[in-house]
């Protein structure tokens, strides 16, 4: 168990540094942005007394070192800071909106994994047939075609046409749980359609690999039932590198989600840090982007540690 | 046609001196029905007195406005983009915070569609003789939602904070040399006087919802009026969250007529495409504001309706008076003639549009001077001039703009007709904030270039085109524009009561800026709002604002 430990520990001071670089980036890339924050709050044509006043109030004209320390000093005691734009704490609509992102994510995750889990190894099961080709291709084509093209016509189709499905989320957001999932699917659609290609193309390859192996070749050969041989053996070791990929993935479903979410209107942390960005809310924004690179880590930290525990090689014991 | 000069006579004893001007202009035929009521509303005439005027004078009464009352009930759902700040009556700088105000507060005045003044929470105006003071009588019987009754105090003190610097107010540039702080007094507990830096003829439209911000709030808020949107409107706050929407519900104490529909819900959307798909599939009745480019898929629908707004938006292209190659006013007219205005406005702006004529009187402005004559596409004449101006092989310039609205697309026209006289313009398009810069000298693209477009929203009056941009001492003078004649005739207009001193200061304007054209003004664009066809009874000015009391659903 000291092993298990010590590679978590390792990972822990990997992840601390890395969003540590990342809070550095974030809040001195967004001085790089043009224009004046006082002047993007009140706009282009406000009196410029009214400007300065604001940039002093805000304390943006203090050195950029002091502005840093006293974000980050705040930002590790919990205090994410209060936003330009609403004079309000940035708490609230970075959690509303990571509650949101995380439950688009997970709605998309119930769909896409086990259905490109299940495409992949299907097709490596059949490969080189009519299914795989099927697979492979139909696969292949809807990860190329952006999510603001299949989004629009899926739009198009389940809710201008067949009036199906609601198009964009409820401003009412106390609708029950089946309401709520009624306007998740549209948007989780067209990420369903970009992942499948992608994950399915991996346990393909991944199964594939281990149905060639020498160890699948061994036990077949000595008698084992062909579902144990595929679900002890070859499902293990085909999956190892499909998980990492979908570790991947969910930093992506998490905070890059921006086009789809303009597009359903969903209020998202990616929508919410591209806001933030565009009208220069510069403690949203790092706060936005600071909360999404936690979850890309801990979801890696995670796909790292069931990668781990299910790889023979970098634990004691093994399948039996 | 016949007149009743009996009555008439009666009215002219009765009324100030540009009242009497008014009807005089009415009776000798220079003043049409329309700018009648506008300009009579301004001066504080009611518009049952004004209607009388018009019928003794023999001008033939318009339909009556009134339409039938529906039954109460209904939800009415509006997509809007996302307003850029919190909603704070103060400091609310855009086109979508802006509409925010207006569903539960109210203005002294409304302008309407029209540009007609109508009474809201001031139930009459009037200047005094050099319209240096200026008198409103307060509506009796308002309440604010909180149940406080509305007083000339809290009118006085709604004003004097837009005015007052301290406050962050983003009205300043509106009252800068027109009302100082504490040039807004209570009379009495339902008269507010306004003593003027300056004598206005339009003042009323200062404060009226020609002034988006100018909402009266009760005399002692302190900013924070996102938690309650306290006012005295028709709707009431049911539940705002920022970068969400907002709801509202009927306010069952209100002075006028109750609103029509039960509630009404804003969605806030990041951008226009999604917004047009919502429409499409039902999930919002309305678009609150429809760029023409971006919303073809439903302007050409039968399947909805939409509501276009003469407006007097534009894009100003200013080219700098005070460098070359535009300081050589030739120059600068040869550029404003190779443009075809009637091309540009079925082109770009798909017909929504009215044509300009290189100063800020559009026509829609009772005040612009019908006689000035029309610039017009004439190649031969602008080669003259380059040729005359020293430049007839033409040259190089660069044109920095913003990535806003059609812009960029009338950036490239112009870009190509400025080609056929041999100026070769160069593209710079920019984002907004960094065109804008820090909007001061020195400091910002867009008033340091040599060529720029800039967008202008509706103001019911000129007053602001003619000033920030085109006064020597302006604050956005781009085109570095400095003519003492021009700020003279200007200062005149703004002081002239009467529509027809009015009109002839703004036709000297009009042939001056034609002369020197620091700006061309190529055309004045529409404001689009766009409905399903079930719904009824929405209004919205060129503002940007919308309003739903009388909305319904069928």
């Amino acid at each position: 168990m000291s092993s298990i430990a010590a590679f978590l520990g390792q990972r822990l001071g990997w992840a601390v540094m890395t969003l540590l670089i990342l809070s550095v980036m974030v809040f001195f890339g967004a001085q790089v942005l043009p224009g004046n924050i006082g002047r993007a709050i009140l706009g282009p044509l406000a009196d410029v007394a009214a400007v300065t006043a604001l940039n002093h109030e805000l304390g943006v004209d203090r050195p950029l070192w002091v502005q840093y320390w006293d974000w980050i000093s705040h930002f590790v005691r919990g205090d994410m800071g209060r936003s330009f734009i609403y004079h309000t704490p940035v708490f609230p609509f970075v959690a509303a909106s990571l509650t949101k992102s995380l439950a688009l994510a997970l709605v998309v995750c119930v769909l896409v994994i086990p259905l490109s889990l299940a495409g992949g190894v299907y097709a490596a099961l059949k490969a080189h047939r009519a299914a795989d080709r099927i697979i492979t291709l139909t696969g292949l084509a809807m990860t190329v075609v952006p999510e603001f093209v299949s989004g629009i016509i899926l739009i198009l189709v389940f809710g201008v046409w067949l009036r199906w499905l609601p198009i964009s989320a409820k401003w009412a957001d106390d609708a029950g749980l089946l309401g709520r999932l009624d306007h998740l699917i549209l948007p989780a659609l067209p990420l369903v359609l970009i992942l499948f290609g992608y994950i399915a193309k991996m346990a393909r390859a991944g199964t594939l690999a281990a149905l060639e192996s020498d160890y699948t070749r061994t036990a077949v050969l000595k008698g084992l039932p062909q579902a144990t041989v595929i679900g002890r053996h070859v499902l293990r070791n085909a999956l190892l590198p499909t998980i990492s990929v979908i570790g991947t993935q969910v930093g992506y479903l998490i905070g890059g989600l921006i086009v789809v979410e303009t597009l359903f209107n969903y209020r998202g942390i990616g929508a919410l840090i591209f806001s933030a960005a565009k009208a220069k809310d510069f403690p949203m924004l790092q706060a936005g982007v600071l909360t999404v690179g936690l979850c890309y880590t801990v979801a890696a930290i995670f796909a790292d540690l069931l990668f781990y525990l299910l790889n023979p090689r970098l634990r004691s014991g093994g399948a039996r | 046609m016949s007149r009743d000069y009996g009555l008439l006579d009666r009215f002219r004893r009765q009324a100030s001196e540009p009242e009497r001007s008014l009807i005089d202009g009415v009776l000798r035929g220079t003043i049409s029905r329309r700018e009648l009521f506008r300009h009579g509303s301004v001066l504080g005439l009611s518009l049952p007195l004004i209607s009388r005027i018009g019928a003794a004078a023999g001008l033939a009464s318009a339909a009556s406005l009134r339409t039938a009352r529906a039954a109460p009930g209904g939800v009415i759902r509006v997509g809007m983009s996302m307003p850029s700040t919190a909603i704070d009556p103060v400091i609310v700088p855009d086109s979508n915070g802006l509409a925010m105000l207006n569903q539960t507060g109210e203005f002294l005045a409304i302008d309407g569609p029209d540009l007609v003044l109508r009474p809201a929470l001031a139930t009459s105006w009037s200047p005094n003789k050099d319209g240096s003071v200026w008198t409103f009588k307060i509506r009796t019987g308002v309440k604010f939602h909180n149940g406080a009754a509305l007083t000339a105090k809290d009118v006085a003190a709604s004003i004097n904070r837009l005015a007052d610097p301290a406050n962050k107010s983003n009205a300043l540039s509106a009252f800068t040399g027109v009302l100082s702080p504490g040039g807004a007094k209570a009379i009495d507990d339902q008269t507010v006087e306004f003593h003027l830096d300056a004598p206005n003829g339009n003042f009323p439209y200062i404060v009226s919802s020609d002034n988006y911000n100018a909402i009266i709030l009760p005399a002692d808020y302190s900013g924070d009026w996102e938690k309650t949107f306290i006012g005295t409107g028709p709707f009431r706050l049911e539940k705002y969250t920022p970068k969400v929407g907002a709801s509202f519900v009927r306010n069952p104490d209100y002075w006028g007529e109750k609103a029509i529909p039960d509630r009404t819900e804003f969605v806030f959307y990041a951008d226009i495409q999604p917004q047009i798909l919502a429409l499409q599939g039902g999930d919002v009745d309305i678009i609150k504001q429809a760029p023409v480019l971006s919303s073809l898929a439903v302007l050409n629908d039968p399947k909805f309706n939409v509501i276009s707004v003469p407006s007097v938006a534009h894009q100003q292209l200013h080219m700098r008076c005070d460098q070359a190659p535009f300081q050589d006013k030739r120059v600068r007219q040869a550029l404003a003639l190779t443009i075809d205005r009637q091309k540009l406005v079925q082109g770009l702006l798909r017909g929504r549009a009215k044509i300009g004529n290189d100063s800020p009187f559009a026509a829609i402005f009772p005040s612009s001077d019908p006689s000035v004559p029309q610039r017009k596409q004439d190649l031969a004449q602008a080669r003259q001039l380059l040729e005359a101006a020293g430049v007839g092989k033409g040259f190089k310039v660069t044109l920095t703009t913003e990535n806003w609205l059609e812009i960029p697309q009338y950036a490239q026209l112009v870009q190509s007709a400025a080609k056929q006289v041999g100026i070769e313009i160069a593209l710079k398009i920019e984002e907004q904030d960094a065109y804008y810069g820090d909007a001061v000298y020195g400091k910002s693209d867009w008033l340091d270039s040599a060529m720029g477009i800039t967008d202008y929203g509706h103001r019911g009056v000129p007053n602001v085109f003619l000033a920030a941009p085109l006064l020597s001492d302006g604050t956005w003078n781009g085109a570095h524009f400095k003519n003492p004649q021009y700020d003279g005739l200007v200062k005149s207009y703004v002081g002239a009561l009467d529509l027809e001193s009015q009109r002839a200061a703004a036709g000297k304007i009009q042939r001056l800026l034609l002369d020197e054209t620091p700006i061309v003004f190529a055309y004045f664009y529409d404001y689009l709002a766009v409905t399903a066809k079930n719904v009824t009874g929405v209004e919205v000015s060129a503002m940007a604002q919308i309003y739903l009391d009388k909305a319904k659903k069928v």
